[in-house]
C-alpha cells in the first residue's frame, strides 16, 4: 500500500516541478524509468483543475476586498 | 573646457532642470481624473522596477564579461544544470510579478467598475466622426474634423491644433462619474482620450463600457485609435470639461439651438440660401469622400458631378442621402443631418460644379420623406 502511494507522490512532485519549470536531471530520468504515463496524464490534469479553481478563489478574493 | 560642459553640450536635455523636463511629452500623461494618475503611478512605478532589473542583470554581465576576460587566462566552467539557481532565477521574478499586480490589480478593478454614474454618453463611432448622445438628455449630435482641407494640402499654414479640432466638442461636466456607453456604426473604431486614460474600442453591435470622473476644467484630445479607412487619422476627440453649474447652462444652450433646428426647417428657404448653407454641410460631412470638386475618388467613392443621381431624379438623390446603401460606404443621413442641413446638401449637390438642375429641395420636402417614411415602418 505505501509502496503505491509513494508512486503516486513522486508523480505528484514531477508534475508540480513540470508547472514551475524547474527539475534535476537526476528526478527527471527517475521519473522516466519509474514512473507511468497514465499517471503523469491524471495527476497534471488534476494539477491544472486545481490551479484553475485557485485562480477563481483568487479573483473572488481581489474583487471582495476592493468591494465591487 | 570641462567635462561637465562637454556632455552638457552633447546632451543638453540631461542637464535642464526638472520642471523643463516635464513639459517634455514623450512620457505617458499623468491625466486629470484619479484613474489616469493611479495608471501613471503604476506606469512609472513598474518603469523603475524594470530600470532596477536592467542594471543588476547588465551590471553582472558586463562585471562577469569583464572581470573573466580571456586575456586573464579565465576558463568556462562547463555545467549541466544547477537546480538551485535555477529555483532562484524563477522565484525572484514571480516575486516581482506578484508584488507588481497587487497595486495593479486594484487599479484595474476600479477602472472596470462604471457603477452609480451621475451621467451617461453613448459615443457611437462613424467612418470618420464620432457620434455623442446625452441619455435621458435628449440631446445627441455629431463631432466631425473642423481642421480645413487647404491645410491638410499645404495649401494654407497648419493651425495649433491641426487634425485636433472638431466643429462640435463632447462636453462635459466635471466632478461628476460619467460613464461611457461605446459603439460603432460601420466598422471598429476605438475611442482614445489619454488625458482620461479612457481607450476602448467601439465595436459595431456590441457596446462597451468605460467612465471617467473629471477633476479639472479644461480641453482634453483625443483620437480614433482603431485603423477604420481612409480617413481614421481624420476623427479627433475633442472634450472640453466645464463644471457642473457651466455644464447645465450649456445643456439648455444646446436644447435650445436643436429646437431653433427644428423650428428653421419650416420656414422657407431661397437657393441661394440653401447654397450658401449646404456647402458648409458637404465640405464638413461629403467632401471626405466625395471630394470637395465632387469628382469622387472612383472607383470606391464616386462622382457626384455629373452622377445619374445627382441630375436625375429628385426622390432617388433624396433616398440615398437618407438612407445611405446598405453595403457600402455610403452612411444613412437621416439622423446625422437635420432636414435643414440635409436639403440644403442634396441641393448644393444638384447645383454645383456644374450640375445644372436649377432646383432647391425644400426642408419640409425631407422632413415630409422622413415622417413618410416612418408612417410605412408603422
Ligand atoms: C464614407 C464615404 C462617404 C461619405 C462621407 C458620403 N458618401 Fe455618398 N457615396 C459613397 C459611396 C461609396 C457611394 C456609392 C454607393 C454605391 O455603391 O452605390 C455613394 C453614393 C452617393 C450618391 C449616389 C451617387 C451615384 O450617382 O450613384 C449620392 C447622391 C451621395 N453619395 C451623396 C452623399 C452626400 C450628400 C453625402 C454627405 C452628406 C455623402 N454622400 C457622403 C460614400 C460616401
Ligand atoms: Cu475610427
Amino acid at each position: 500500500m505505501s509502496h503505491i502511494l509513494q508512486r503516486w507522490w513522486r508523480t505528484l512532485i514531477g508534475v508540480l516541478s513540470g508547472f514551475f519549470g524547474v527539475q534535476s536531471e537526476r528526478r527527471r530520468e527517475e521519473d522516466f524509468k519509474e514512473g507511468r504515463a497514465i499517471h503523469f496524464v491524471v495527476v497534471g490534469l488534476l494539477m491544472a483543475a486545481l490551479f484553475v479553481i485557485f485562480v477563481i478563489f483568487l479573483v473572488r478574493w481581489a474583487l471582495s476586498l476592493s468591494g465591487a | 573646457m570641462g567635462m561637465i560642459r562637454i556632455i552638457s553640450r552633447s546632451f543638453p536635455l540631461t542637464l535642464l532642470p526638472l520642471t523643463a523636463r516635464a513639459e517634455w511629452t514623450v512620457n505617458l500623461s499623468p491625466g486629470v481624473t484619479e484613474i489616469s494618475r493611479s495608471i501613471y503611478d503604476l506606469h512609472m512605478t513598474i518603469f523603475w522596477i524594470c530600470v532596477a532589473i536592467g542594471c543588476v542583470v547588465f551590471g553582472i554581465m558586463f562585471w562577469s564579461i569583464f572581470h573573466h576576460r580571456k586575456s586573464r587566462g579565465a576558463k568556462a566552467h562547463h555545467f549541466h544544470e544547477h537546480t538551485l539557481v535555477e529555483v532562484i532565477w524563477t522565484l525572484i521574478p514571480l516575486g516581482i510579478l506578484v508584488a507588481m499586480a497587487v497595486p495593479a490589480t486594484a487599479t484595474l478593478v476600479k477602472m472596470y467598475d462604471p457603477k452609480d454614474a451621475g451621467l451617461d454618453v453613448q459615443v457611437t463611432g462613424y467612418q470618420w466622426k464620432w457620434r455623442y448622445q446625452y441619455l435621458d438628455q435628449d440631446l445627441d449630435f455629431f463631432s466631425n474634423l473642423a481642421t480645413p482641407q487647404e491645410q491638410v494640402t499645404n495649401d494654407q499654414a497648419k493651425s495649433e491644433n491641426y487634425l485636433l479640432e472638431v466643429d462640435r466638442h463632447l462636453v462635459l461636466p466635471t466632478d461628476t462619474k460619467i460613464r461611457f456607453l461605446l459603439t460603432a456604426n460601420d466598422v471598429i473604431h476605438s475611442w482614445w482620450v489619454p488625458a482620461l486614460a479612457v481607450k476602448k474600442d467601439a465595436i459595431p453591435g456590441f457596446i462597451n463600457e468605460a467612465w471617467a470622473q473629471i477633476d479639472e476644467p479644461g480641453i482634453y484630445r483625443g483620437q480614433c485609435a482603431e485603423l477604420c479607412g481612409k480617413d481614421h487619422g481624420f476623427m479627433p476627440i475633442v472634450v472640453e470639461a466645464v463644471s457642473p453649474e457651466e455644464f447645465q447652462q450649456w445643456l439648455v444652450a444646446a436644447k435650445a439651438e436643436k429646437a431653433a433646428a427644428a423650428e428653421a426647417a419650416n420656414r422657407s428657404w431661397t437657393l441661394d440660401e440653401l447654397m450658401q448653407r449646404g456647402e458648409q454641410v458637404y465640405l464638413g460631412t461629403c467632401a471626405a469622400c466625395h471630394q470637395a470638386n465632387g469628382e469622387g475618388l472612383p472607383p470606391a467613392f464616386p462622382a457626384l458631378k455629373n452622377s445619374p443621381i445627382a441630375v436625375g431624379d429628385v426622390g432617388a438623390h433624396i433616398d440615398i442621402v437618407l438612407n445611405g446603401k446598405t453595403g457600402t460606404a455610403m452612411q444613412a443621413f437621416r439622423d446625422q443631418l437635420d432636414p435643414v442641413e440635409l436639403a440644403a446638401v442634396i441641393t448644393y449637390e444638384r447645383n454645383a460644379w456644374g450640375n445644372s438642375t436649377g432646383e432647391a429641395v425644400s426642408p419640409t420636402q425631407i422632413a415630409d420623406r422622413i415622417g413618410a417614411a416612418q408612417g410605412e415602418g408603422n
